[in-house]
Order: C-alpha cells, then sequence, then structure tokens
C-alpha cells in the first residue's frame, strides 16, 4: 500500500474543473473541464482568443483563476508552484528574451535556477534545431527565439511540457525537427500539453485534442475521433447513368450535386451505404478526399456538431 | 546548497541586467561629488561669491540649504547633501527599482523566471536586492570619491559626519526605490511606479525645503522622509539613530508590501 504523499503520482498530468478567468468584466475562460492523462500528447485546439493561453497561465500559477480548480501531476500550482514546477517545462507562446547576452548564458543561468542542466542534451538540441548558442538574444528573430523557448523546454527532461503555440514562425523542416522532439518524448513517458490554431500540427503530434471556442470546450476526444465526426467530399465519374434515386437514399451524403455523369457531395457518416449503391453501378472514378480536421473544426465552430 | 544558488542567481541575473545603468550612475556620482569639492579651494579663498551668496534672502539661503556656505560642512551641504546627492540617490532608485521589476514584468520576460522552479517571492525579493545592492554601490561610490576629493582638496571634514551623510542620503534613496517597488508590486507597469515615486520624491523635498519657511507649516516638516533624512544636519552633528530606524523601517514596509502584493495578483502578459 502506498503512503498518502505518495497518492499524487496515480493522478492525471493535469485536472482542470470548472476553470474561470474573468479580465475586469472579459471572461477569457468560461468554465473549463478537462482531463490530461499521462503520458499522452494533448492537443489544445482553438483561434487566437479563444482562451488558450489564458488556460496555460493559469496552469503556470502566472494568473489565479476567478473560479474552478488546477492540479497537475496532483499538485496545486498556486501551494506548490515551486515543486511542480520543477516537474514541468513551459514554452510560451512569444517568448521574451532579456535584453543582453547570448542565448547559451541564457540556458546556463535558467540551469541553474532549475538546479541543473545537461550539458550533452542541450548541445544535442542546439545542433537538431540548427540554433547557434553564442548569438546575442538581442539579434533573433522570431523563429529563433521559438527555437530557444522549444530548447529550454526540452532540454529540461520534465514530466510535463506545457508548449504554447510551439511552432510559430518555425520553417518546415524546424517543424519536422520539433514533431521529432515531440515523439521522442512520449516514448520517454513525457506528457506534453500543446496549444495551437495550427490544425494539422495537432493532427500530427496529438493523441487527444480538446477544442476550444471562446472560453468553452466545445469539443475533447481522440484525434482519430474528431476524424471520425469530419466531413469527406465525394466526386464520383459514372460510366453509365447516374442512380440519383439511390444516391439520394445514402444516409449523411449531403450537398449532392448531378452533373451530367459527375456526382459530388458532402458525406459526413459511414461511408459503407455510399459503396454499396456504386458497386451496383459502373464507376469510371471515385475521389474521397482525407477527412479533414479543419473542416470539422470549422463546423464545430459554425455550431453544427 | 542549490536552493542558495538559486536565489543567488535571481539576484545576479537583475543586478547585471541593470549593468550599465548602474555604472553610469556611479559615475555621475562620481563626477558630481569630486567636480564639486574641487571648486572648494577656490570658493574659499573668493569673497565675492560669499558676498554675493550673503545678499540671497534667507529662506532662499534655507531652502537650498546655503545658510552656512563658507565652513566645509556647510559647503558640502549647500552644494551635494540638502539636494542634489539624494535626489539623484532617489531618481536612481526608482529608476532602477522600475527597470528590474515592473518594465520586465510589463514587456513579458518577467514571465520566463515565474515559469521556473522558484517562488513568487523569491524572483521578486531577488531583484529587490540587485536594485539594493547597486544603491549600496552608489553609495559607496560617493563615500570614496568624497573622502578621497577631500582629501585632494584639502576641505576639512570629520570622516564620520561625511559616512553619516551618506548612509542617510542612501537610506532616503532606497526608501524611494521601496516605493517604486510597492507600485509595481500593485501593478506591474512602469509608468505609474515611475510618476508616483519620482512624483512623491520631489513633494518630500518640497515639503522638508519649504515648510520650514513657514509659522504654520513648519511643525508638519517631519511629515516628508527628507526631513528624517537630513533634519537634522549630518553633516554638522551626530544624528539620533531613530532617523536611521524610521526611514529603514519604512522602506522595510514598503518592500514588504510589493512583495505581498506581487505574490497575490496575476503577473501581466506583454
Amino acid at each position: 500500500m502506498r503512503a498518502p504523499h505518495e497518492l499524487p503520482d496515480l493522478a492525471p498530468a493535469i485536472r482542470i474543473s470548472g476553470l474561470v478567468k474573468d479580465y475586469g468584466r472579459v471572461r477569457a475562460v468560461a468554465g473549463i473541464d478537462l482531463e490530461v492523462r499521462r503520458g499522452e500528447v494533448f492537443g489544445f485546439l482553438g483561434p487566437n482568443g479563444a482562451g488558450k493561453t489564458t488556460t496555460i497561465r493559469c496552469l503556470l500559477d502566472l494568473l489565479r483563476p476567478t473560479a474552478g480548480r488546477i492540479e497537475i501531476l496532483g499538485l496545486d500550482p498556486r501551494r506548490n508552484g515551486p515543486a511542480l514546477r520543477a516537474r514541468l517545462a513551459y514554452a510560451p507562446g512569444e517568448l521574451r528574451l532579456p535584453e543582453r547576452g547570448t542565448v547559451g548564458q541564457l540556458v546556463a543561468s535558467l540551469g541553474r535556477v532549475r538546479g541543473g542542466l545537461d550539458v550533452r542534451r542541450r548541445d544535442e538540441l542546439a545542433e537538431r534545431l540548427d540554433l547557434d548558442l553564442g548569438r546575442r538574444m538581442r539579434d533573433l528573430s522570431s523563429g529563433n527565439r521559438r527555437k530557444v523557448a522549444l530548447l529550454l523546454a526540452f532540454v529540461t527532461g520534465a514530466e510535463l511540457l506545457v508548449l504554447d503555440e510551439p511552432t510559430t514562425g518555425l520553417d518546415p523542416l524546424m517543424q519536422h525537427a520539433f514533431l521529432g522532439l515531440v515523439r521522442e518524448a512520449r516514448e520517454r513517458g513525457t506528457t506534453i500539453f500543446l496549444s495551437s490554431h495550427v490544425l494539422s500540427e495537432v493532427q500530427r503530434a496529438a493523441d487527444r485534442v480538446a477544442v476550444l471556442r471562446a472560453g468553452k470546450i466545445v469539443a475533447v476526444g481522440a484525434v482519430d475521433e474528431l476524424q471520425g465526426r469530419a466531413r469527406q467530399r465525394v466526386e464520383v465519374w459514372f460510366t453509365g447513368d447516374l442512380p440519383a434515386a439511390e444516391l439520394a437514399g445514402v444516409p449523411d451524403l449531403t450537398a449532392q450535386i448531378a452533373d451530367g455523369r459527375r456526382f459530388t457531395a458532402v458525406l459526413s457518416g459511414p461511408i459503407q451505404p455510399l459503396l454499396e449503391v456504386l458497386g451496383r453501378h459502373p464507376v469510371q472514378s471515385l475521389v474521397i478526399e482525407e477527412p479533414d480536421l479543419e473542416e470539422t473544426f470549422l463546423e464545430l465552430y459554425a455550431g453544427t456538431p | 546548497m542549490t536552493a542558495m544558488r538559486r536565489r543567488f542567481e535571481l539576484v545576479v541575473v537583475p543586478f547585471r541586467a541593470s549593468w550599465r545603468a548602474g555604472v553610469g550612475w556611479s559615475i555621475l556620482f562620481f563626477v558630481t561629488v569630486a567636480g564639486t569639492v574641487a571648486f572648494w579651494p577656490a570658493f574659499e579663498g573668493s569673497t565675492g561669491i560669499m558676498d554675493a551668496i550673503d545678499q540671497l534672502p534667507p529662506g532662499l539661503l534655507e531652502a537650498f540649504g546655503m545658510e552656512d556656505f563658507a565652513s566645509p560642512a556647510g559647503y558640502l551641504k549647500g552644494g551635494l547633501y540638502d539636494v542634489v546627492i539624494p535626489l539623484m540617490l532617489a531618481i536612481a532608485g526608482v529608476m532602477l527599482a522600475s527597470s528590474a521589476t515592473a518594465a520586465e514584468e510589463d514587456s513579458g520576460r518577467l514571465e520566463l523566471w515565474l515559469a521556473q522552479p522558484v517562488g513568487r517571492v523569491a524572483v521578486f525579493g531577488g531583484r529587490i536586492l540587485a536594485v539594493l545592492g547597486w544603491l549600496a554601490v552608489m553609495a559607496l561610490v560617493i563615500l570614496v570619491s568624497q573622502l578621497a576629493s577631500d582629501a585632494a582638496f584639502g576641505l576639512e571634514i570629520a570622516d564620520a559626519r561625511i559616512v553619516a551623510t551618506v548612509t542617510l542620503c542612501t537610506l532616503l534613496g532606497a526608501l524611494y526605490a521601496g516605493l517604486g517597488i510597492a507600485v509595481a508590486g500593485f501593478l506591474g507597469r512602469p509608468g505609474p511606479v515611475l510618476a508616483i515615486g519620482l512624483g512623491l520624491a520631489l513633494v518630500g523635498y518640497l515639503v522638508a525645503a519649504l515648510f520650514p519657511l513657514s509659522d504654520v507649516l513648519d511643525a508638519w516638516a517631519w511629515l516628508s522622509p527628507w526631513d528624517w533624512a537630513l533634519g537634522s544636519d549630518p553633516l554638522f552633528k551626530p544624528t539620533e539613530a531613530a532617523r536611521y530606524v524610521a526611514l529603514a523601517a519604512l522602506t522595510a514596509a514598503l518592500l514588504l508590501v510589493g512583495i505581498v502584493a506581487f505574490a497575490r495578483r496575476d503577473v501581466r502578459s506583454a
């Protein structure tokens, strides 16, 4: 049997219940309930202004919630801030760096504040991110500042990484490098909380995703599930006559347009009934687009689940 | 050991970040002190200047601490320690306090340190120590400049009077730095820190300088910390310990208010 003080280790990586954050009269976060499991990559998806950064800043205890409760790794960020932040690392959306000194000096200084720095890991990350540690911080581009933020997060070896818009400003090559780092961290058992408004990024990196709109979570689920709710565009060219009546009877097949032998529609349900109809008629070509998370996302925003 | 090293780093980082301002102020203090004392030999031998000063209204002489300008202590009081040095220390204190706390928070740079495994009090406290550290450096520069200049230009005054005066002026500067820290603790914006800190430093000077000129207001001059620091003429005679204690206690209270306020509120984002 475990001693009571060990129990927090059994807790989820992040547990948020009823989180509300007001800025004066503006409600930035309007009651969020969320649970992030240990070892998963969790995407926190939403457009700018949806409340992602506000939520993250509450997790870090930079903001104090108006209402609600937050537990990270079983600990209360308000009461156990330093102990908790020793086990997590944060890459802010817009890293503001000191004006003087080099990147290497900053990394060393933060290493001292954190109580240690893995120099080999630092050098490996700098190489993978193509970041010159000797560069002066005031000369860095936004892309390079982003690399610094990622290096500072990944060099810690923390149990939980909180990454706010981590790939903004990175070129495709570096985005690829970032996904590699996420994959490796996940394999080591690190939990990653990843906020983004870039859908493809979440689609590629995350196991589960929560979609945030106007301070509220409108959908939570596995990325696969979200894709299952996605609409797929269908385009069929028939060799002979188009079986319009039969196609009209296919469930969840909307926006049907028959144009000679060409038929287009949007499928938002199972594909089997459509395939059965098509199997009865000679088909010249069939195109079914990959389910697009973005379309699903926009649908959620349009209020049509 | 690790905890000590962390705390030390949280002081070193803001101290180093204020390097240019700290060195700049230190040079300015040296030039001001040495430059003023360098004129003493010429001033001492010139009856013309003394006569001209004697023609000024007594109230004006008193307001600028020039009532005993012919003595070494009076010369230093009027030329440096009644207005110039304490005002410079107050300005330096408020500006350093603002740049180490509110300006860093306002620009979003403080967040980098607050996201580390250290408490808010440690981060904010480290910045306070950095500001006090620079004020101590400036005090040392003033003291050494004064003692060396006195010896070089033949201005005879007891070292103890100089040490006491510089200490009191520095405590006054620390008090206004503490005021800046207190405002930063609540607001985290450099504008209000500078406006309130510098504004009240000026008001404090005016109260201490002008109230004694009025029979009605004279009894209220003690309201100003300037009066606490310099009201007993520390260049002329020993100062009561209560004056040091009052300045230090109010400074400590202001710093505490700033720390508590900062620990309880939201941190501003850039």
